[in-house]
Order: C-alpha cells, then sequence, then structure tokens
C-alpha cells in the first residue's frame, strides 16, 4: 500500500515554485471541474487555488509532492465554499448512497462465459462512462476519480479530503460499485 | 478462513494491485469460496479497468488561455506582494507621504480586510481608495502598463475584458495613464488609471461580484460603487467640488464600461 503523502510545512526558497504549480493546471481544472459541475465556477476555484498556493509557497517543503499539496488546497477550497453556502453536499452524498445501497442490497452476479468486467469494456463508451461519473453522489465521484484519473495514492486523498485511509478506501469502494450497476443497466439488452 | 469483515478492508488494494503477498492470498482464498465478496472483487475490477482503459477520454478538459493567463498573473501579483513587503523599508524613501499612508493601511488591515471586503460597501470604498492613493504615489516604482495597447492586452488576458480602453477612455474627456492588476480580496481587481483635467482617477474593475450602487466619502476621496454584467466598478477621485460635473463623470464613465460589455 502507497503511504507517501505529501507534507504541507516547512520552508521552501525554491525558485521554480510558481511555474512547477502552473503545470498542474489542467488537472486542477478537471478535478474543479468534478467538484462543481460548472465550468465558471471550476475557474474560479481553480484561481483560488493558486492565489493561496502562491501565497502560502513557504509553507510548501521543497522535494515533497507538489501536486498532491495543491489538491489538497483545491478541496479545502472546495469545501470552504461549500460550507459557505451551508450545504455540506461530501456528508449528504454519503449517506445518501448509504441508504440507496442498504435498501436496494446492490451485488452484480458473476455470470456466465464472458465475464462483467469484459462486457463492460466491450459496452460501455466514453460519454457514457463520463455521465456515470457524473452522476455519482460527490463523495464517491471524488475518490474514485482521484484513485482512478489522478491516479493519488490512498494516502494522498485521505490527506486532500482529510477523512481516515479506511474511509477512503471504502467511499472508491462504493463509488466502483455504483458505477458498476449504473453501466450494468446502460447495456444493450442483447450484449 | 477469515470472514467477509475481516477481508473487507483489503478488497480494494486487492483490485488496486496494491497490496501486500500474504494479505492477497487471504483475499484469493476467501474471494474463491464468497460469492458475495466474489462479485465485488468483479464488479471493482471492472470500473476500475475502465477507467483505466478510459483515462483519456475522461481527463480530455483542459483550462482555457483565459484561465492560464489569470492563473500566471496570480504569480506575478503574490511575488511582487513578497517583494513589496520585503523592501517596504526601501521604498519609503521614494514615496510621497499620502502613498505610504495608503500602503500602511493596506498592510495592517489586510488580514480584517481579506473578509470583510466581501462584508462591507465602506471597507471595499477604503480598501481601493488606498489602492487608488498608493498605486499613483508610488507610479514609478510600481508596474504598470503604461501605454494603452498593453493596458489593453493585460485587461483582456487577465479578465477577459475587450476594449478599446484609450478610445473609450478620450470619448469620456479623460486621458488613460495605465492599467495595473490589483490584489483584492481573494482575487484580484482591475485598476485603470486615468487623468481628468489634471486628476488621477481610477477605475477598479472587480469580476463576478455584486453590489448595491453607493457613494462612499473616503480619505478625502469619493468612490462611486455600481455593478453591471456581474461586475463590480469602483470609480475613485479627490470629492469633487462640483457635483454636476461629478454626476457628468460618472455618467461617462458607466458608457464607457457599458461599451467595454458589449
Amino acid at each position: 500500500m502507497r503511504t507517501d503523502g505529501p507534507k504541507a510545512t516547512g520552508p521552501s526558497r525554491d525558485p521554480t515554485f510558481e511555474a512547477e504549480a502552473l503545470a498542474f493546471l489542467d488537472s486542477l481544472y478537471r478535478t474543479a471541474l468534478r467538484l462543481t459541475r460548472v465550468p465558471a465556477d471550476a475557474e474560479d476555484l481553480v484561481q483560488e487555488t493558486y492565489l493561496k498556493a502562491f501565497r502560502s509557497a513557504d509553507r510548501f517543503q521543497a522535494g515533497t509532492n507538489l501536486r498532491a499539496w495543491l489538491f489538497t488546497i483545491l478541496h479545502n477550497t472546495a469545501l470552504n465554499r461549500v460550507r459557505d453556502r451551508a450545504r455540506d453536499a461530501v456528508t449528504a452524498g454519503s449517506e445518501t448512497v448509504d441508504r440507496a445501497e442498504d435498501s436496494t442490497g446492490v451485488w452484480p452476479g458473476s455470470g456466465q462465459g464472458e465475464t462483467p468486467e469484459t462486457l463492460l469494456l466491450r459496452d460501455t463508451l466514453a460519454p457514457d462512462l463520463q455521465a456515470a461519473v457524473e452522476a455519482l453522489p460527490d463523495a464517491f465521484r471524488q475518490a474514485v476519480w482521484l484513485r482512478d484519473v489522478e491516479e493519488f495514492s490512498y494516502a494522498e486523498i485521505a490527506q486532500m479530503l482529510a477523512i481516515p485511509i479506511g474511509t477512503v478506501m471504502s467511499r472508491i469502494s462504493r463509488g466502483r460499485r455504483l458505477l458498476f450497476d449504473r453501466l450494468q443497466h446502460l447495456r444493450p439488452v442483447n450484449a | 478462513m477469515p470472514d467477509c469483515a475481516s477481508i473487507d478492508p483489503f478488497i480494494t488494494p486487492y483490485v488496486d494491485g496494491d497490496i501486500g503477498v500474504s494479505e492477497r492470498r487471504l483475499v484469493d482464498d476467501h474471494v474463491r469460496v464468497c460469492a458475495p465478496c466474489h462479485s465485488r472483487v468483479t464488479a471493482e475490477r471492472a470500473v476500475h479497468e475502465l477507467m483505466r482503459t478510459q483515462r483519456t477520454a475522461l481527463a480530455c478538459d483542459t483550462a482555457s488561455a483565459g484561465l492560464r493567463d489569470r492563473c500566471a498573473a496570480l504569480r506575478y501579483a503574490a511575488a511582487r506582494g513578497a517583494a513589496g513587503a520585503a523592501s517596504a523599508h526601501a521604498w519609503r524613501t521614494r514615496l510621497v507621504p499620502l502613498a505610504v499612508a495608503a500602503g500602511a493601511v493596506l498592510v495592517a488591515g489586510a488580514a480584517s480586510m481579506y473578509v470583510l471586503t466581501e462584508r462591507s460597501t465602506k471597507l471595499l470604498a477604503a480598501e481601493l481608495t488606498a489602492d487608488h492613493v498608493k498605486c499613483f504615489g508610488m507610479s514609478s516604482v510600481l508596474p504598470v502598463n503604461a501605454d494603452p495597447e498593453s493596458a489593453e492586452r493585460t485587461m483582456a488576458s487577465t479578465f477577459g475584458w475587450h476594449m478599446p480602453l484609450a478610445d473609450a477612455a478620450a470619448g469620456a474627456g479623460m486621458e488613460l495613464l495605465g492599467a495595473r492588476v490589483c490584489l483584492y480580496g481573494r482575487g484580484l481587481a482591475a485598476h485603470l488609471m486615468y487623468r481628468r483635467n489634471g486628476q488621477p482617477v481610477s477605475v477598479f474593475m472587480i469580476p463576478k461580484a455584486s453590489r448595491a450602487q453607493a457613494v462612499v466619502d473616503v480619505m478625502g476621496h469619493e468612490a462611486t460603487i455600481w455593478s453591471t454584467g456581474g461586475r463590480t466598478f469602483v470609480l475613485v477621485a479627490r470629492e469633487p467640488e462640483d457635483r454636476a460635473e461629478a454626476a457628468a463623470d460618472l455618467t461617462r464613465m458607466t458608457a464607457v464600461v457599458q461599451a467595454a460589455l458589449h
């Protein structure tokens, strides 16, 4: 299990800090878009993230994971915005899915011949997958996105979202199973 | 044989291939005889593989050129802020007294302004009036896009605000002296610097902000605040001796801004 989480304290005088930070702009924007779902809001979120990062550059320890540090600021900023609006989307999202799963008892069957894995790989189009990811509750979408698309470690995600590693794994697991279920329903009947 | 609850924490790392040999063996043995856990592994693995194979398509969104420019501008703004703090002593010998006072107000009040400027029209007026005094007073040491073309480029790249600044100002009887990008609250504000009848006049534009129209007297200046097109504008000038002329100025500037938004 990878445990190389970022450290956000300690002195830094790296003159290339800003340029290196700006290299992650696309990655931050994509994730901001997953968080806000609105391009204009995503741009605002990224701008605020960079403003905070540049203002507190001396708190970043050179040699540690700059990308993870920026993502942590991004998620904290997004969370503060949600709190400012008096809506805790993360908690609500988790509870909603917990209830949904408990009530429906979704468990995919193991199937015969072609496996669900091969069927899913064969039949799922990118737009369908994108839509299914977008439809996930916030908490699970964040966890799955950070793990499977941005490829962060569990420890890095835990630090970004300020949750225990066990909760990270649980959200990834639930998010994937929800995606599987939704994509299964999208598959052609005769597939 | 471990039960499902004991295996549960290992399922996701197992699917991700992020697990030790002994734990992998435990999960292997368990899912061979447990249908629910086998199904869970199958589902998670299918989605994990799908996300991995379609990662390029999923990650196709890229930041706009405007966002790149604005973030790059933040880099320079932050660097300027740091440099300013470091060389405050050197600046003092070069500044006019009022500019020093305005700078002190900005530095001392920065922490509280950060939050309060979003709430208080008077504080907004005070902060931008201090910026007005500081920027004009320190124009010899602060970076200012003094030529109209450079000013127009900065406004377009940083704020997406396309307008013929010099021509529009001339039409309103004002001379464009330059443009800066100022830090304001949690973001940036465009600062257009003009001269009218020999007096400095500033127009600040704060993107994505709306406020009620107001006129605020502060530090011997008058700040006129209005919002249109989802942006807030603040006109800062010396308190006018002639109210009618001040009203005419505002009308002209409002026309300039309205024209810029179309």
